[in-house]
């Protein structure tokens, strides 16, 4: 009621008080009330608009969101707010102190010490500690065909989501298709390239690491798959093949359980991976693994509802 | 009605011309090389009006190219949206002259407004204080824009006698003094120095204005 | 060349240029991953104070990679204007400071001695730079670059609209575009990520910007972010390729992981000169970014900032339409927090505007970095200030294929807003006959897609 429209104004009143005018001040003409923004511009939940609907059948991009002057609209800053919560969270996110033992995997670990050292030191996270080193070595079951490697990555919200899962189906294929399957080994603070010596302690012939990927908004339940044949230190990325994805609204962990079998399959037929590894042979499998090509991305999930 | 009520100025007419003719620009003191759009206002009380003209130049690529008073006052007005004046403002995008409207009305309806100094509301005190004058008003008294200004006006005897309170209460410096008769037959001031200063002027002009409604006769 | 400098009595002294360099540098995770920055804060301002002396003429005759090493440093040494290098050679490095922010010194003229500086002098005049120091260098630099129009106007602030898409689906890319569009973003160019890098993908991409583009007389150009390789292979397939992108790096070896040499992209170059579908005469673009040599050990242990110079000196061979440095994408373990993503994007601008270069920035950071959504927002205010030719943009700036966040659609008109830059001149008449914008003032159709067919 009393923002300083007019210093004249107030000053008068000031001096009607002081010359004994007691009458109350006379309301202040109203301002006008704040019109409630057009449709065209700030979509509700409930009517979003037709371009939205339409867009939303091939893309999760954000589009027909409408503006307020040049800025977002508040329903779509506090979704935007929860996405980027989430990805924070997967990011801060460790695999706690026996959560691999509890799951009858060996645990081992790199020589990153804490969470940031993990992240700013990649060398680190690609070899294994001393102790680790060694309890491996004296656990895990040698010459194996298969070495499969459960791993945190970049987001341990994803290893410990979908992670079992993936590790399990995988073995199963594995071992339908005759192959040795190395011990359950879940990793901590670990990077891709940590397979190799994983693997080459195993003595495998492919080492195969599963492992969070890098959070984006919304989703940080994502895991990654990287091959290797052959494993062992000085091993490049040219050496190794990957399939990225595999959550419940890319590709489902059965489906790339199944396609990353054929992947092993070729390297053990033709004794290498990576970019000489020839896809042609088993195309068909692959496709078929992989459900064929492009689908339509379903639609992003409204995260804050009110 | 009780002493020092604002008695808010009605707007009588808004009008815009986007495109004006050249001729009429000129007549009425535009440039036809600058200006393009024209915002015209009449309103029943002319010194708000000037000041609110006087605002607009703040907000918006604006000039003051035409405001005069009428003879006599809104109470002898040529017809019912004649008033006390007639402002036209003129810019080259006429979206800026929106705007220059824009910010006059605000001013009319919330700020600048004449007060009464009588409990009939028959005598009329204007002791308004500027805290920063906007590019018309500043030529128009020789000062600087953004200096502080007290525009003081009141009845011929109410004001004469009132100025000399202003111009002892504070600090301040008589710019322009406006004797009777004037087009509306008021006598009206203007007083510069710090704002403050300005505005203890402005309170003592006032208090005074209303002394004399209360007390016309000495003896 | 005096190698030495005594702070409160402690004498530090410095093995080599390489050295001084790296030191010099403000604090960067990839530089203490490289193990090559100065062990602790006094150290780095008596390397500063080395830097400071030496001649610019001592930096060329001290290239962090060898001559007989690297065809970068050959090429950057093997054509460099010599009249231009004659100007400035006896300065040193802190009167080189001194003479870019002085008042006196024009635009035209720092355009002049463009061409005869190595990386090198760009990053170590950078070294002596505050932010600040950067934003009135940058912004004091013009760089004037023409394909289908014109980039870099005083005045103006342009966008990459980067629609893309996590598999390549056409109508998904397009909906994004033309979202991208009626908010006024797109005349640096309308750039895809593929997912798929292929030839065939390629070509279908740029087909359908190309349509949207004639079918609605939009002044900008259309570019598929393939590798260079698939793009020469996509240019037979008949389809319109306005510029020719590559992401290039500092040193051969670097370059070699990206699976690019001179040879090859000169190749490119002259393919595009005879083939490709847009205006000219400036048709390239090339990303880059500091610590992508650490990241293939390819660094040769020079610091990120300089090895990031040198990549603007292989990119200027190719008078390219549109240079980014994408500052935060590359990870935490180059760029850990806000201050250094900041300090990085701030640096790259004005380290490729000194060497001649159109320099955008991607000012973004991945979900691992500490760095906020405000930090963001405002390294894109400053990017505007200082001058930058374009920023990204994205819905709500966030990629859904590479999952970070950048730019959104609605961050380009409001920075162009606060800092009272306009799109590229043929850009905004498109914008303002569309009645989307004007200037930098948003339009009645601003933000409707019903505006486009």
């Amino acid at each position: 009621m009393s923002a300083p429209l007019s210093r004249t104004r107030d000053l008068v009143a000031a001096l009607r008080r002081q010359l004994g005018e007691d009458d109350p001040q006379p309301p202040r003409a109203p301002l006008p009330p704040v019109p409630l923004p057009p449709e065209r511009v700030f979509p509700s939940p409930r009517r979003r608009s037709r371009m939205a609907e339409a867009a939303a059948a091939h893309t999760t991009a954000l589009v027909g969101i409408g503006h307020v002057g040049t800025r977002y609209a508040t329903d779509v800053v506090l979704q935007f707010q929860a996405e980027l919560a989430v990805a924070h969270g997967a990011v801060a996110a460790e695999l706690p102190d026996g959560w691999a033992e509890a799951r009858g995997y060996v645990p081992v670990r790199s020589r990153v010490a804490h969470h940031r050292e993990f992240l700013l030191r990649p060398d680190l996270g690609r070899r294994l500690d001393e102790p680790s080193a060694a309890r491996w070595s004296a656990e895990c079951r040698k010459d194996v065909d298969v070495q499969p490697i459960l791993a945190d990555g970049l987001s341990a919200v994803a290893t410990m989501g979908a992670g079992p899962e993936l590790l399990d189906a995988f073995t199963r294929e594995c071992e339908r298709k005759g192959w040795s399957v190395g011990t359950p080994v879940c990793a901590k603070f670990a990077r891709v390239w940590l397979q190799d010596e994983i693997g080459e302690l195993a003595r495998a012939r492919v080492a195969v690491i599963l492992l969070g990927e890098r959070p984006g908004l919304g989703t940080g339940d994502g895991l990654s798959a990287y091959l290797v044949y052959g494993p062992k230190r000085g091993n490049t990325d040219g050496n190794r093949n990957m399939m990225s994805n595999i959550h419940a609204r890319g590709t489902p962990p059965v489906d790339a359980a199944r396609r990353l079998a054929v992947l092993v399959h070729l390297m053990l037929e033709q004794g290498t991976s990576g970019v000489s590894l020839d896809l042609a042979p088993r195309a068909a499998e692959l496709g078929e693994a992989a459900r064929g090509g492009y689908r339509a991305p379903q639609a992003r999930s409204r995260l804050v509802e009110v | 009605m009780p002493v020092l009520e604002p008695l808010v100025p009605k707007v009588l007419t808004v009008r815009r011309l986007p495109g004006a003719d050249p001729a009429l620009l000129r007549a009425y003191g535009a440039d036809p090389e600058r200006h393009r759009a024209l915002g015209l206002v009449t309103v029943d009380q002319d010194d708000p009006t000037y000041v609110a003209l006087d605002e607009a130049t703040k907000h918006a690529a604006v000039d003051v190219v035409y405001a005069r008073s009428f003879y006599a006052g809104s109470r002898h007005a040529s017809g019912p949206l004649s008033g006390e004046i007639l402002g036209v403002l003129a810019g080259e995008d006429p979206a800026e002259v929106d705007a220059g409207l824009d910010a006059l009305l605000q001013t009319l309806a919330h700020d600048a407004c004449f007060y009464a100094a009588d409990a009939g509301g028959n005598i009329a005190v204007f002791p308004h204080v500027i805290a920063s004058l906007g590019h018309y008003l500043s030529a128009q008294a020789g000062l600087v824009a953004g200096t502080p200004m007290a525009y003081l006006v009141a009845p011929p005897m109410e004001a004469t006698i009132a100025l000399d309170y202003a111009l002892k209460a504070a600090d301040v410096r008589l710019v322009k003094a406006f004797p009777p008769p004037t087009e509306t037959n008021f006598a009206a001031a203007w007083l510069t120095g710090e704002l403050h200063a300005c505005e203890a002027a402005a309170m003592a002009f006032a208090e005074a204005v209303v002394d004399v409604a209360r007390q016309p006769r000495e003896r | 060349m005096k190698l030495q400098a005594t702070i409160r009595g402690v004498a530090y002294s410095f093995g080599s240029v390489k050295e001084v360099l790296a030191k010099a540098n403000p604090p960067k995770s990839g530089d203490d991953l490289a193990g090559v920055s100065a062990r602790e804060p006094v150290e780095r301002v008596a390397a500063r104070a080395v830097l400071a002396q030496l001649t610019l003429a001592e930096l060329r005759a001290n290239p962090v990679v060898p001559y007989e090493a690297d065809e970068l440093t050959r090429l950057v040494e093997d054509s460099l204007d010599e009249s231009a290098y004659n100007a400035v050679k006896h300065l040193s490095v802190g009167q080189f400071r001194e003479w870019i922010l002085d008042a006196g010194t024009t635009a035209a003229r720092l355009r002049s001695v463009g061409p005869g500086l190595t990386p090198e002098m760009a990053a170590a005049v950078c070294k002596l730079m505050s932010n600040m120091d950067l934003m009135v260098a940058g912004a004091k630099c013009e760089v004037l670059v023409r394909c289908n129009n014109t980039l870099g106007l005083p005045g103006t602030l342009s966008s990459r609209l980067q629609p893309n898409h996590p598999t390549d689906d056409v109508e998904g890319i397009l909906y994004s575009a033309r979202e991208g569009l009626v908010y006024g973003c797109g005349d640096a160019v309308l750039g895809v990520n593929p997912a798929t890098d292929t030839p065939e993908s390629t070509a279908e991409i740029l087909r359908a910007l190309g349509d949207l583009r004639t079918r609605n007389q939009i002044p900008t150009q259309q570019c598929v972010l393939s590798h260079v390789t698939v793009q020469m292979k996509a240019l037979a397939l008949d389809c319109p390729m306005d510029l020719m992108f590559q992401s290039v790096a500092g040193t051969q070896a670097a370059n070699a992981a990206f699976g690019i040499d001179v040879r090859l992209m000169d190749e490119a170059w002259d393919l595009m000169r005879r083939r490709r579908s847009s205006l000219g005469p400036n048709f390239m673009y090339f990303e880059t970014g500091q610590g992508n040599a650490l990241s293939s050990d390819a660094h040769h242990g020079a610091d990120q900032v300089t090895l990031e110079a040198r990549a603007y000196g292989f990119s200027r061979r190719y008078k390219p339409f549109l240079v980014n440095t994408v500052v935060g994408f590359i990870g935490p373990e180059y760029l850990e927090d806000g201050p250094q993503i900041t300090r990085a994007g701030l640096e790259d601008h004005f380290m490729g505007k000194l060497m001649g270069l159109p320099m955008g920035c991607d000012a973004c950071f991945t979900y691992h970095a500490r760095m906020s959504q405000d930090e963001l927002e405002g390294l894109k205010v400053l990017l505007g200030a200082a001058g930058c030719t374009y920023l990204m943009s994205l819905p709500v700036g966030d990629d859904i294929m590479l999952t970070y966040p950048s730019t959104s659609f609605h961050d380009v008109p409001t920075v162009r807003g606060l800092v009272r830059k306009s799109p590229a001149p043929e850009f905004d008449a498109w914008l303002a006959s569309r009645g989307i914008s004007s200037g930098f003032t948003p339009g009645a159709r601003f933000g409707d897609v019903t505006v486009l067919r």
